[in-house]
């Protein structure tokens, strides 16, 4: 018996062998995504349907939720809030992990320690980093308020101010964000094959034209990555809400109030748990079009000019 | 608020645990397979109830983590019913996610710790127990006026308070001594704290702080400048939001930043930080409550400080704002009855051990006002409010108070975004209390829950 049932396995073709442990391989994480992400996100469409009091209470409301959005004045702050903080974050957190990327591309001595000095704000939890940020920026006591001091701006307020908080986040965050961006970014780099650039270099090609012409083109998939990512993380990301809970909690005057932040304070100040999960579908909504978009646009980062 | 049955009514809490679904019913907030299933036990006689708090049993295993470990220690040992505590740290507990997300799924704690704030919302939510039946006529008559009443709905008591906590201006001796001025100057009026601070205020400090970040806090400190020009948010099941003493509370805080004699950003926790912000000399006079007193003696043991009842506008009436949190319990919670008794003996026993034990928390783990009067009256007896701060507190302080509003979430906001437009974004304070006036009245043209006021 053992041996006439041993028999089709070890019958099993290699290529059979390999589906098998692929799929064993991805199953962890397959289900994990399937308990954690997926149903909850089915669920949470569910729930936009109903209009919940926090104490397991559900009463069918059909598009009541949705019909609410349009006279919500604060969601309508709160999602220009997060615009704007996609529109100066996403750009500023690029242009500063490609540059640093660049500028540890190439061996040198001590590199070790100056990526892992770019990398290390992004090993510590984003409370820290907000409490650290709290010391640094605090009104006339902080270090910043000290070194301005001297040219007359040791008033000035960077959470305090409404016009100011806002630009203090995108700073933090990509101080934050920005060793982590610039390892994606040395990863594509490493992709790019040695020759091409040897090959232009000897063409005639200078350093800007061989950046431009050949490096710039192969990147481009990692730049998609990168765009992406980070555009995600701006608008649902920890940044959008762990920064903000523990540094202003949407203050001063709503000026850090994210969508996010909003979503957060319906479900667990109001109660309105089923408008929480309706704002959410909206979000994820908006993000699956914008990421959409920008497959459109770069023809899903694909790098060959075809 | 209607109850619809959920669909999932028929599956146990055991099924979908043992489906192993159960790890995201905590995380997955207001999924509805799963939150209707806790209610089951409602009603029952388990023997075990749990408390939620934001005391004990901590890991400083301080002297107030202690009195609620040995509080319970005292009644597991003469009950059959016992109770267990399970220690939530404050953040949480206050902005957090656990009570909410355990009450949505129906897992919410037998006994646990309300705010004033928070009262209404509970209770309308329908998960508010009446103690009434644990609570003798004597206790209830023991507890000072109008405390009971804020927790009281149609004259049945929700929650018992276990402590007073009174808003005062706390100031820096020193400060002033550095700055040349006396106990004279202390300010009576808003005028003058406007002018005292300018003179507090250097490259270093600020002449007066109050709280800056937005929430029920900032709320609650700001409650006592619209009261002392005779104004409320509500008045006669109205919105009185667009009055004259709300417009000039809004105001004086508005104005406090833009003389910059305050800070826009606090250090530490805020307002109710006096050890960071007073005891640091980074505020040379800070509106904050009674608890920082306790805060001062044990981490700023030499630092020389007063209190002084909050200053007035022109005309206007003293006033403070009188914290402080509750005792409640779960009425669909695994035995509701039991854990009222729980409560009633806690903090209402009028026996020498209650009384004693009420004495223990107020005056000697923390510092609060004890808001029963034979509590009041063993205090003093041994001197607890003698002097310095807490007596001021007690005798000019506290008799000016009133309790904590409890207005639910949709009359909070309103205000909250007034006090810091006016505050920090230099809004007309007029156009801000009218916009809030309105919301205000709109939410209560279709509120339906317990009297707000």
């Amino acid at each position: 018996m053992a041996r006439t049932r041993a028999k089709p396995k070890a019958g099993m073709t290699r290529k059979r062998r390999e589906a098998l442990a692929a799929y064993a391989f991805l199953a962890p994480d397959t289900i994990g995504l399937l308990i954690f992400v997926a149903i909850p996100m089915v669920l949470a469409f569910g729930v936009a349907f109903f209009k919940v009091d926090g104490f397991g209470n559900y009463q069918y409301v059909g598009l009541a939720n949705y019909k609410l959005m349009a006279g919500d004045d604060q969601l309508w702050a709160s999602l220009k809030v997060t615009a704007i903080y996609v529109v100066t974050f996403v750009p500023i957190a690029f242009v500063v992990s490609f540059a640093l990327a660049m500028l540890v591309r190439n061996h040198f001595k001590g590199i070790g320690w100056v990526r892992s000095a770019f990398f290390l704000p992004n090993v510590v939890s984003l409370v820290v980093v907000g409490l650290i940020w709290q010391f640094l920026l605090v009104d006339k006591r902080g270090a910043l308020s000290k070194i301005l001091a001297p040219v007359g701006l040791g008033d000035v307020s960077f959470l305090g101010t409404p016009s100011l908080a806002l630009g203090t986040y995108v700073v933090i965050s990509v101080w934050f964000l920005m060793g982590y961006q610039m390892l994606v970014f040395l990863a594509g780099l490493k992709d790019v094959p040695k020759e091409l650039e040897d090959a232009a270099q000897i063409d005639g090609a200078g350093s800007w034209q061989r950046f431009r012409y050949v490096i710039w083109p192969l990147l481009r998939p990692t730049s998609f990555f990168v765009v992406v990512n980070s555009t995600i993380g701006a608008v649902t990301g920890l940044q959008a809400f762990d920064l903000v809970f523990v540094l202003t909690k949407g203050g001063p005057a709503r000026a850090t109030s994210t969508v996010v932040l909003y979503i957060y304070e319906q479900a667990f100040t109001f109660n309105n748990m089923g408008y929480a999960a309706a704002l959410t579908t909206v979000v994820v909504a908006i993000l699956v079009v914008c990421t959409g978009l920008m497959f459109g646009f770069t023809r899903g980062g694909r790098f060959d000019e075809n | 608020m209607a109850a619809t049955p959920s669909p999932a009514r028929q599956l146990s809490r055991r099924t979908v645990l043992r489906g192993g679904l159960g790890a995201f019913a905590a995380t997955a907030a207001g999924v509805p397979l799963l939150s209707a299933c806790g209610g089951d036990d409602s009603g029952g006689n388990a023997k075990e109830m749990s408390f939620w708090n934001f005391y004990g049993p901590s890991d400083d295993q301080g002297p107030q983590s202690k009195w609620f470990v040995d509080t319970v220690a005292e009644w597991n040992k003469n009950n059959d019913v016992k109770v267990k505590l399970r220690y939530i740290p404050g953040k949480d507990y206050l902005n957090g996610t656990t009570l909410q997300t355990a009450f949505q799924s129906g897992q919410g704690p037998d006994i646990f710790l309300i705010s004033p704030g928070d009262f209404l919302r509970y209770y309308n939510g329908g998960v508010l127990q009446d103690l009434g039946s644990a609570l003798p006529d004597e206790a209830k008559k023991d507890y000072l006026p109008g405390l009971l009443e804020a927790r009281s709905v149609d004259g049945k008591v929700y929650g018992l308070p276990m402590e007073i906590e009174p808003l005062a201006m706390y100031y820096s001796e020193t400060a002033f001594e550095k700055a040349g001025l006396s106990e004279a100057d202390l300010p009576k009026t808003w005028d003058q704290t406007i002018a005292v601070a300018q003179k507090l205020t250097g490259k270093d400090r600020y002449g007066v702080m109050f709280e800056t970040t937005p929430g029920y806090y900032q709320n609650f400190t700001w409650y006592p400048f619209m009261w002392q020009g005779d104004g409320n948010a509500i008045k006669d099941g109205k919105s009185a939001f667009d009055s004259p003493a709300a417009v000039q509370a809004l105001k004086f805080w508005g104005d406090t930043i833009k003389n910059k004699v305050a800070p826009r950003k606090a250090l530490g926790d805020g307002g109710g930080d006096v050890v960071s912000n007073l005891g640091s000399g980074a505020a040379a006079m800070q509106q904050s409550g009674i608890w920082a007193v306790v805060d001062m003696r044990t981490k700023a043991k030499t630092f020389k400080y007063g209190i002084i009842p909050l200053p007035t506008p022109d005309g206007g009436s003293a006033a403070t704002d009188l914290g402080g949190w509750a005792f409640v319990a779960n009425s669909k919670g695994k035995n509701p009855e039991a854990a009222a008794k729980f409560i009633a003996w806690a903090l209402g026993s009028t026996d020498a051990a209650g009384v004693e034990r009420q004495r223990q928390w107020n005056t000697v783990v923390k510092t609060n006002l004890p808001p029963r009067k034979s509590v009041q009256q063993a205090a003093d007896a041994k001197g607890a409010f003698a002097d310095g701060a807490l007596k001021k507190f007690v005798s000019q302080i506290a008799p000016t108070g009133k309790p904590e509003p409890r207005f639910p979430p949709e009359v909070y906001q309103p205000i909250a975004d007034a006090i810091q437009a006016c505050q920090l974004n230099a809004a007309d304070p007029a156009r801000a209390a009218a916009d809030a006036a309105e919301k205000i009245d709109t939410f209560l043209k279709t509120y339906q829950g317990a009297p707000i006021s």
